[in-house]
């Protein structure tokens, strides 16, 4: 094939754009609060039909262990942040170090919620096991909508951790540079992403009063 | 008109083999891997049709018992809906044209493009699977309205999956089309500039992605309730089965003008190519595009008049819905406008245009109907219901497909299919549609209820005359297929740009080469359909005659 | 042209946050993380209120991490504009249904 006669745009989809990946990352990003958004509608309804049950249910909920999270997200959110920063300065081993913080963030987050879920199991608050099942219907939506939701949250932290540890060995392999760090951008795109809809879902569960 | 070298080889002849078709990154080739694909479903759902035609030839049972009509209309709506229309334009003719149109090598993500169809591909056989076990395809309708879906036996969880997969390939899709345009024009090229099939696939693509999340996750929420028994829809154990309405509808009422716009950008790039003529009203059916798709988002209530929503919040919902007709109104006089003076040429294409703007506005005036409050309680759920989305969704954006088809099939394949084969095929569509949905809105004012495989006597005549309709248009169809199929072997070959068209996608060969474009095109002075002949102005005109 | 060269590296003067900017926003985060659990916790009764005041102070939360984490305050107006059509679209969704809840 003679590809020198032919016109291609020097952003072209076949080469490398770094706007075009960033605005759709953005783009997907909405479809993701949206997707969370059909889920805050539900428990904004349910709540406002069930509102003693959802308080007396919330009462089951650690918020000691749901505000350590919250730091700990955030602290991630930084890191990865300030690891763009890094990439950007020209500074690698920063920006991989900071990397790994975000990724043993996101384990110690999930660590903690393995926990507090744990707790919830033993008690048979799981939908569907025999103490849950007798509980008045309001508690039991608000239970559903609680492991539904952090349930496709946490779905979120593994893809995203996931995601920058894919970056991490771009970073390393010299696919990933100063010069072209859209995956890295977009990464931690992501990963602040799972940061805001945890900043909601933490007084939605555990700050009812 | 430049026409490209004869020694580039065409995206056909660039590469060989089936993995050179199922991995493919030209867009122009997943373009048609999408036609071959909503094409077998579309045929597939078609006969679905006609068999729920054949049954409903004379009241009682005929040919299928009460259960099989369910599952039978359910299946045909899921396909129609997911696999056929909602993908039908944007996938197929979005991806083909979409970068011809905008003079550039690809869209903005060639690789998820792949992955958006094979998602399709995926979902696709999600619901075609739904066929071969347990209790067969859901017997719910394509609505899946809760309490029945959660607690019918029929695999009402793989549909849903089906329709949350392709869901995702539609959001892709969209994305991906978003990107290209306001990435990817070429050179000089500014929204202004773009052909308003463009303008009408970036508003659909807003649609696509910012409305099917929605869908998504509510879907999503009806599996866990399946798979889990919690109360969140069905009302029994303590769930509002209106809530689910709600989020069917956030989503569904929109996904209709994913539907209906694309259709209408077709209609707005044949009228002008056909009518040698500038459009009229560039900017105003342009925007147009975009206030129906922003307009689209606020009247998803007024689905669900009857069905225990607050009386306060109809009211608005029906206030509102009448908003939508404002634009789509603005589009139907431009379109006349611009035919106006115009030097036409009747060829199939703008058939199939003139029918859409036709078959479109009774589909659209029956929406009025629907719309307001008053009436629509005494048509909800009747086959006026039926025959109105029929207009709307066949009528209109079924035959915008065809026409489209028709319009760019020598950009395709470099070839032209038999003219007078394809007038037969548009002349018994047309007539065939028409006589198979017009009794429905009869039938429906009567008040025969959708949805039943049987009916009172009375409605007899009129459901006769629809069965035969259907039959006509069956022919039509098949007729049109196979002049299509045949002449994509056998016709003639054509120039590169058989319709005299001045947008870009035919300032290169036919078939395009693989990248679309041997050197920068040139763009139209004065706007994307500004005919050098084309008197666009009464003071143009009068310029004219003084000379 | 040639499909090759050209490869886009970040052309233009993309904004280098500092990891000053990037610290004390996280200072600002986790103050009112702080208090919202303190006020939660030790019972400051707000009743109504206090589902207005925790959403409020989320937000204010969320707009700092997508201003300053996510960079939203140099990107393009457009991308602000996308985000408040967004915003604003599921708030009606949010308000309309609630409309219909409240008025049955």
């Amino acid at each position: 094939m003679s590809q020198e006669h032919a016109f291609v745009l020097p952003n072209s989809g076949h080469n490398f754009d770094a706007k075009s990946s960033k605005m759709g990352m953005w783009l997907f990003l909405y479809t993701e609060l949206l997707l969370f958004g059909g889920l805050f509608l539900v428990y904004m309804i349910y709540r406002y039909l069930n509102q003693d049950a959802f308080l007396l249910a919330s009462f089951e909920l650690n918020v000691w262990m749901g505000a350590t999270n919250t730091i700990v997200l955030l602290t991630s959110s930084m890191t990865i942040a300030m690891a763009i920063t890094a990439l950007q300065k020209g500074n690698k081993k920063l920006s991989i170090t900071l990397s790994w913080v975000t990724i043993a963030a996101a384990i110690v987050f999930l660590v903690i919620k393995y926990f507090e879920w744990g707790a919830k199991f033993e008690h048979g608050y799981f939908p569907g096991m025999d103490h849950y099942n007798e509980l008045p219907h309001g508690e039991r939506l608000y239970f559903y909508l609680y492991f539904f939701m952090t349930g496709l949250h946490a779905v979120h932290v593994i893809v995203g951790a996931v995601f920058i540890l894919f970056v991490i060995r771009g970073i390393q392999k010299g696919k990933v540079t100063k010069d072209r760090y859209s995956l890295l951008e977009n990464s931690g795109l992501y990963w602040h992403l799972v940061d805001l809809i945890w900043i909601y879902l933490f007084p939605l569960f555990y700050l009812i009063h | 008109m430049t026409v490209a070298a004869l020694s580039q080889p065409n995206f056909f002849q660039a590469k060989k083999g089936i993995a050179s078709w199922l991995f493919t990154l030209d867009h122009k080739r997943i373009g048609l891997l999408y036609l071959y694909s909503i094409g077998f479903f579309f045929i597939v759902a078609a006969g679905l049709g006609v068999l729920m035609r054949l049954e409903l030839l004379n009241p009682g049972r005929d040919l299928i018992d009460a259960q099989t009509y369910n599952q039978v209309f359910t299946l045909h709506g899921v396909i129609m809906i997911f696999l056929f229309i909602i993908p039908s334009i944007p996938a197929v003719f979005g991806n083909f044209a979409l970068p011809l149109l905008l003079g550039t090598d690809d869209v903005a993500f060639p690789k998820l493009n792949l992955i958006s169809w094979w998602l399709y591909v995926i979902g696709a056989l999600f619901a075609l699977f739904t066929l071969f076990y347990g209790d067969g395809p859901a017997d719910t309708g394509w609505t899946f309205y809760a309490p029945y879906s959660v607690r019918t036996g029929t695999n009402v969880s793989m549909t849903v999956m089906a329709a949350f997969v392709l869901g995702f390939s539609s959001i892709l899709t969209g994305l991906n089309f978003i990107v290209t345009i306001h990435r990817l024009k070429t050179p000089g090229m500014g929204f202004n500039q773009m052909p308003l099939f463009a303008w009408s696939l970036y508003a659909t693509a807003w649609i696509q992605l910012l409305a099917t999340p929605i869908i998504g996750i509510t879907l999503l929420m009806i599996v866990a309730e399946r798979v889990l028994g919690i109360g969140l829809f069905d009302p029994s154990i303590g769930g509002d089965p209106i809530l689910y309405q709600h989020l069917f509808w956030i989503y569904s009422h929109p996904a209709v003008y994913i539907m209906a716009l694309p259709a209408m950008g077709i209609v707005s790039e044949v009228i002008p190519t056909f009518a040698q003529r500038t459009i009229f009203g560039y900017k105003a059916i342009a925007y147009s595009s975009m206030a129906i798709a922003f307009v689209g988002y606020f009247v998803w209530g007024h689905h669900m008049f009857t069905s225990g929503m607050s009386g306060p919040a109809g009211f608005i919902f029906s206030i509102l819905t009448f908003f939508v007709a404002i634009p789509t109104a603005v589009k139907v006089f431009n379109w006349v406008a611009t035919l106006y003076k115009g030097s036409i040429s009747i060829e199939v294409p703008l058939l199939f245009a003139l029918a859409f703007i036709f078959n479109f506005s009774i589909g659209g005036l029956t929406g009025l109907v629907l719309g307001a409050l008053a009436t629509d309680v005494h048509v909800h759920d009747t086959h006026f219901v039926v025959a109105h989305f029929h207009y709307v969704m066949f009528g209109g954006a079924g035959f915008a497909f065809f026409g489209a088809l028709h319009y760019w099939f020598p950009k395709i394949w470099g070839k032209m299919y038999n003219k007078a084969m394809a007038n037969l095929a548009f002349i018994l569509l047309f007539i065939g549609f028409n006589l198979t949905y017009f009794p429905m809105l009869i039938v429906g004012i009567m008040g025969m209820p959708r949805r039943y495989y049987d009916y009172l006597p009375e409605f007899h005549e009129m459901n006769m005359l629809s069965t035969f309709g259907s039959w006509i248009m069956i022919t039509g169809l098949i007729i049109m297929i196979i002049n299509l199929v045949v002449s994509k072997q056998r016709g003639a070959k054509v120039s590169g740009n058989p319709w005299n068209g001045i947008t870009l996608d035919w300032q290169t060969s036919s078939p395009p080469p693989l990248h679309n474009f041997d050197k920068m095109p040139v763009l139209p002075e004065g706007g994307p359909y500004n005919y050098p002949d084309a008197i666009s102005t009464h003071e143009e005109k009068e310029k004219k005659d003084d000379e | 042209m040639a499909s090759k060269e050209n490869n886009n590296v970040h052309p233009e003067h993309e904004h280098i946050s500092s990891y000053k900017e990037h610290f004390g926003t996280w200072v600002g985060l986790i103050l009112l993380t702080l208090m919202t659990v303190f006020v939660s916790a030790f019972g400051a009764d707000l009743s109504t209120l206090t589902v207005v005041t925790a959403l409020t102070i989320a937000t204010i939360k969320a707009l700092a991490v997508a201003l300053y984490f996510m960079h939203l305050k140099y990107e393009p107006k457009v991308y602000r504009a996308w985000i408040i059509v967004v915003m604003a679209l599921f708030l009606f969704f949010l308000t309309m249904v609630i409309l219909d809840f409240t008025t049955r």
